[in-house]
């Protein structure tokens, strides 16, 4: 069946393929087809579904017909709050990056035989536990926390309100997710070609230019994947502004929970979940056009 | 003063049944329009207390001393298994899923709302041994306001909610829930991120019930909690560590969190102190219950009957700072409390009119709205 | 190739990863200090005592909890390996437009937040009438992480040169040989890779958790979520220094299996699947 097609992800003329080689992969794509059918498009259908729903006077939540949950989203509040959690995302993934790059760069380039264990110090943490890190931080930056005691004792200044900013926010959630940015940015500076930086040194004389037109795009793949790393979890997330947040900090996933606990409406928050995912869908079809061609080249 | 619940018309009924029927392969009944109960029907038996299994139980997070449910376990030769929730809503949310749990610790408009859909069984009072702890002659909790006769649940804490503030950072407070608004602790100030607590704090202000649902009074206090917002720091209901690491100077604050503070991790206790603002306090208490389809209720009662012991209580007291009801141990809860009196909640307090109730889902879904856009805003 | 050495070591971008580390490690050396704490607070260190850690062994509770989590997390990141190395190797083989229609939704997990996943999952399964229970929350967590998998074992995939694989076939191999005695073996880094990323983020996830669990021991996320709003004790300290001596172990024990099988695999293709050139 495929005999003599070419390739088009790869670009290379494939040899006739074998139609019982084709067959087993198409077995081995029906399993986890079917299992995500089951549980992830049906989970998917049944939100969208109660998203037309209401919730009864003894509070329990139904199916229905109704728009209203839709329609009760056209409030300016909620754009409001969208706009400031895309602002919190976009703000943690370039903190992220500024981070991330200066990081990669050292330890693939100059890490020698502690590359790998470099990288694995940075991944260990990441596996413990995302909640007790963050409220470590909530405890570390109280107005009497150890970090403000240290910077009264030495003397720095009289104590810094840390807490209960948009920037502890964005500082939570860039604590949270920069692994991710770390990690793809890393795998792409160790495929590149470094003598590629030595050409560009020549080239452009400054370390700063020749990171921005030569490291920068050859590491494009990993960029672009930290990048949907970091601001999908950033945007939904609800923690870091639950522990660190103060009163003009509410994001999305902060809503949404409240809507499923005590605001007792889940038609209401079934909505607003189906309109977030719709919008980021956008968002990502939007991202990936833009991303999608050069990447292939790069790969 | 309970809200009524407006029984479901015919056509909304209809129209989730409708719809139900389109969405078929849905055999479970989680999203089908449930039957009206009459308020009336007669309770589940209660259990007999014997030991007919481990024990499901189901509390909010370190709500009782580890010390006394590992004496249970040693007693009575049974594990506990323990769950948590963090609301109320998620607690019946669980056990609408069918979740089977021994015993749950619900508040009291959420006993309301549990007895009145069948969810607890009875909790015969002959089958504790130490029932006269609570249920004395003369008791309030004889027939308290939440449970008619006591039939399903037993009393557990009882709270009030005030303000919690540092005397060595504000000069002066007025007694009032103004105090929450007041400049010199601008930047330090928290609310309660709870929606009853703090619709109920801002009414109090402008002098409507707590429990309001009605548009004109809910966009006052809307209008207010919005107004507040320039000086405060965040709404936040972990008190105890926003005051003890010194981020606030003024706190909307539970009484027992307060004490917890003041006596258990305060550097300088003169540091603290706590008023009850002379609008009227929100008083508040819980209970535990037996949901109906408990797997070993007989457990659960037994386990009921040990938390009723006075020295379990004294150590739940000494480890939560909230007063129980237990007759032998209230003089603990006395001696914590005599250097804060604002602290000191008595049980007949539970008779005065604010306290939480139960309303239908329209009215709470008109606070809930409220309290979004104070949030968002 | 490796890093042939460059002229000077960038002084910022050396800086950089000091700080870094350093931001990285302040609150999970606080917390492994105050763990250790005698008093109850997280601000001030009044002496040392192992108070909290003796809590946690003979608290039932708790290790049940661990217990749980170990369970779920193991048999996830098995589920998932199975499933999401079967999706990649079907979706990298078949290009088929269907095929590709399932590689997207394959992805949408990624995309979706984790409070939606956590909400749509508790819906489903309370919908069907389902029981909440372990078995539940490993189900949804399977579903969640297969995405990782995939993208993890295609992106080796990509960068595997063909040409092995048709070689087997030429001589004589059944496609079904050839899977499992030169693909999988290649892709040993990446399946490594993957699984133990899933293990650690189904070990420590609390929000698809929260809403699948039922009665059974609640996970140990779960479990700290819970005291979060009111905030945590200081026992929860000792659990989470645990739970990184746990992971740390868990991490040196794979970089250093890889050795055992090839010397020449870099341990860093273990995360991020892809070749060193």
């Amino acid at each position: 069946m495929t005999a003599g097609l070419v390739e088009r992800s790869r670009g290379r003329t494939r040899p006739r393929r074998s139609s019982q080689h084709t067959r087993l992969w198409g077995w081995l794509l029906t399993v986890p087809t079917a299992w995500m059918v089951a549980f992830f498009v049906s989970s998917m259908l049944v939100v969208v579904l109660l998203s037309f729903g209401h919730t009864q006077a003894d509070g329990h939540p139904v199916f229905g017909t109704t728009t209203k949950n839709f329609a009760a989203l056209w409030d300016p509040v909620y754009l409001e709050l969208f706009l400031r959690s895309l602002g919190y995302a976009l703000a943690t993934v370039v903190l992220s990056v500024v981070v991330a790059y200066p990081v990669a760069y050292a330890i693939a380039l100059h890490g020698g035989r502690y590359k790998n264990a470099l990288i694995a110090a940075i991944v260990v943490p990441f596996f413990a536990s995302y909640l007790i890190r963050m409220y470590a931080w909530k405890a570390l930056l109280s107005d009497d926390g150890l970090v403000n005691s240290g910077l009264r004792k030495s003397g720095l200044s009289d104590g810094i309100a840390f807490l209960n900013t948009p920037w502890a926010v964005v500082g939570g959630l860039v604590y949270g997710f920069v692994v991710f940015m770390i990690l793809p940015v890393y795998a792409s500076l160790e495929r590149m070609d470094v003598s590629l930086i030595e050409a560009g040194k020549d080239l452009y004389h400054g370390p700063l230019r020749t990171f921005v037109t030569v490291t920068i795009p050859a590491t494009r793949a990993g960029l672009y994947g930290g990048m949907l790393l970091v601001f999908l979890p950033a945007l939904g997330d609800f923690v870091s502004a639950q522990l660190l947040g103060g009163p003009r900090t509410y994001m999305i996933g902060n809503l949404i929970q409240q809507q499923f606990a005590e605001g007792q409406n889940w038609p209401l928050g079934s909505a607003m979940t189906v309109a977030m995912m719709a919008a980021l869908t956008v968002l990502m079809m939007v991202y990936l056009r833009a991303t999608t061609t050069r990447t292939r080249e790069q790969s | 003063m309970t809200g009524a619940v407006p029984s479901t018309t015919r056509r909304s009924l209809l129209k989730g049944g409708l719809a139900a029927g389109a969405v078929s392969g849905f055999a479970g009944c989680g999203f089908v329009p449930s039957k009206e109960k009459p308020a009336e029907e007669p309770l589940p038996k209660s259990a007999k207390a014997k030991i007919d299994g481990d024990l499901v139980y189901f509390n909010w997070a370190d709500y009782l001393d580890p010390g006394v449910l590992k004496g249970f376990q040693k007693e009575y030769g049974v594990k506990i298994i323990e769950s948590n929730f963090d609301s109320m809503e998620g607690m019946y949310a669980k056990i609408n899923a069918g979740n089977q749990y021994d015993i749950t610790f619900p508040i009291a408009k959420w006993v309301v709302k549990m007895r009145r859909e069948g969810k607890l069984r009875a909790i015969d009072k002959d089958q504790l041994s130490n029932a006269d702890q609570v249920y004395y002659s003369g008791s309030y909790f004889n027939d308290p306001w939440y449970d008619p006769k006591s039939a399903a649940s037993v009393p557990f804490t009882v709270y009030k909610t005030g303000i919690g503030w540092r005397t060595d950072k504000i000069d002066a407070m007025t007694g009032s829930w103004r105090d929450l608004w007041n400049p010199q602790g601008s930047g330090h100030i928290f609310t309660l991120d709870d929606q009853d607590e703090a619709l109920a704090m801002a009414a109090l202000l402008l002098g409507y019930d707590v429990n309001t649902a009605k548009a004109s009074e809910l966009a006052e206090i809307k209008k207010l909690l919005i107004s507040q917002k320039k000086y405060l720091r965040g709404y936040s209901s972990d008190d105890v560590n926003n005051m003890s690491g010194g981020d606030a100077w003024i706190h909307h604050m539970w009484s027992g969190d307060f004490l917890y503070t003041r006596e258990a991790l305060a550097k300088k206790k003169s540091d603290y102190d706590f008023e009850a603002p002379k609008e009227g306090t929100p008083i508040n208490s819980d209970a535990y219950a037996i949901p109906t389809n408990a797997k070993h209720p007989g457990t659960a009662m037994l386990f009921i009957d040990w938390l009723l012991r006075p020295e379990n209580a004294v150590k739940n007291i000494n480890y939560l700072y909230y007063p129980f009801p237990v007759k032998d141990a209230v003089g603990t809860f006395n001696d914590l409390a005599k250097e804060v009196p604002s602290c000191d909640v008595r049980v007949e307090d539970l008779e005065n009119p604010d306290v939480f109730r139960l309303l239908p889902a329209d009215q709470v879904q008109a606070r809930a709205a409220v309290w979004t856009e104070v949030k968002a805003a | 190739m490796s890093a042939r050495p460059l002229e000077r070591k960038p002084f910022l971008a050396v800086a950089v990863t000091v700080a870094f580390f350093a931001w990285l490690y302040l609150p999970i050396v606080a917390v492994a200090l105050f763990s250790f704490n005698s008093a109850k607070s997280l601000s001030v260190f009044s002496g040392f005592s192992t108070r909290w850690y003796s809590d946690f062994f003979s608290n039932s509770a708790l290790l049940e909890s661990l217990a749980a989590s170990l369970r779920i997390a193991t048999v996830a990141a098995l589920g998932s390996l199975v499933l999401g190395t079967m999706l990649a190797l079907g979706l990298e083989r078949i290009t088929s437009r269907p095929a590709r229609a399932v590689g997207a939704v394959t992805l949408m997990p990624l995309v979706t937040p984790e409070i939606v996943t956590g909400v749509a999952a508790l819906l489903l399964f309370t919908g069907l009438g389902f029981k909440l229970s372990l078995t539940t929350v490993t189900l949804a967590e399977i579903t969640f992480s297969i995405a990782y998998v995939t993208v993890i074992v295609r992106g080796r995939l990509g960068s595997m040169s063909p040409e092995v694989e048709e070689a087997a076939r030429d001589l004589g191999c059944t496609p079904w040989q050839a899977l499992r005695l030169v693909t999988l073996p290649a892709l040993f880094p990446a399946l490594l890779g993957s699984g133990l990323l899933v293990f650690a983020l189904v070990f420590d996830d609390f929000v698809l958790a929260f809403f699948t669990t039922g009665v059974d021991p609640q996970p140990l996320p779960v479990r700290i979520y819970s005291s979060i709003r009111f905030g945590i004790s200081p026992a929860i300290n000792a659990v989470g220094t645990l739970m990184l001596l746990v992971s740390g172990l868990l991490i040196v024990a794979a970089l250093l299996l890889p050795r055992l099988f090839n010397r020449k695999t870099s341990s860093l293709d273990l995360i991020t699947g892809g070749e060193r050139r």
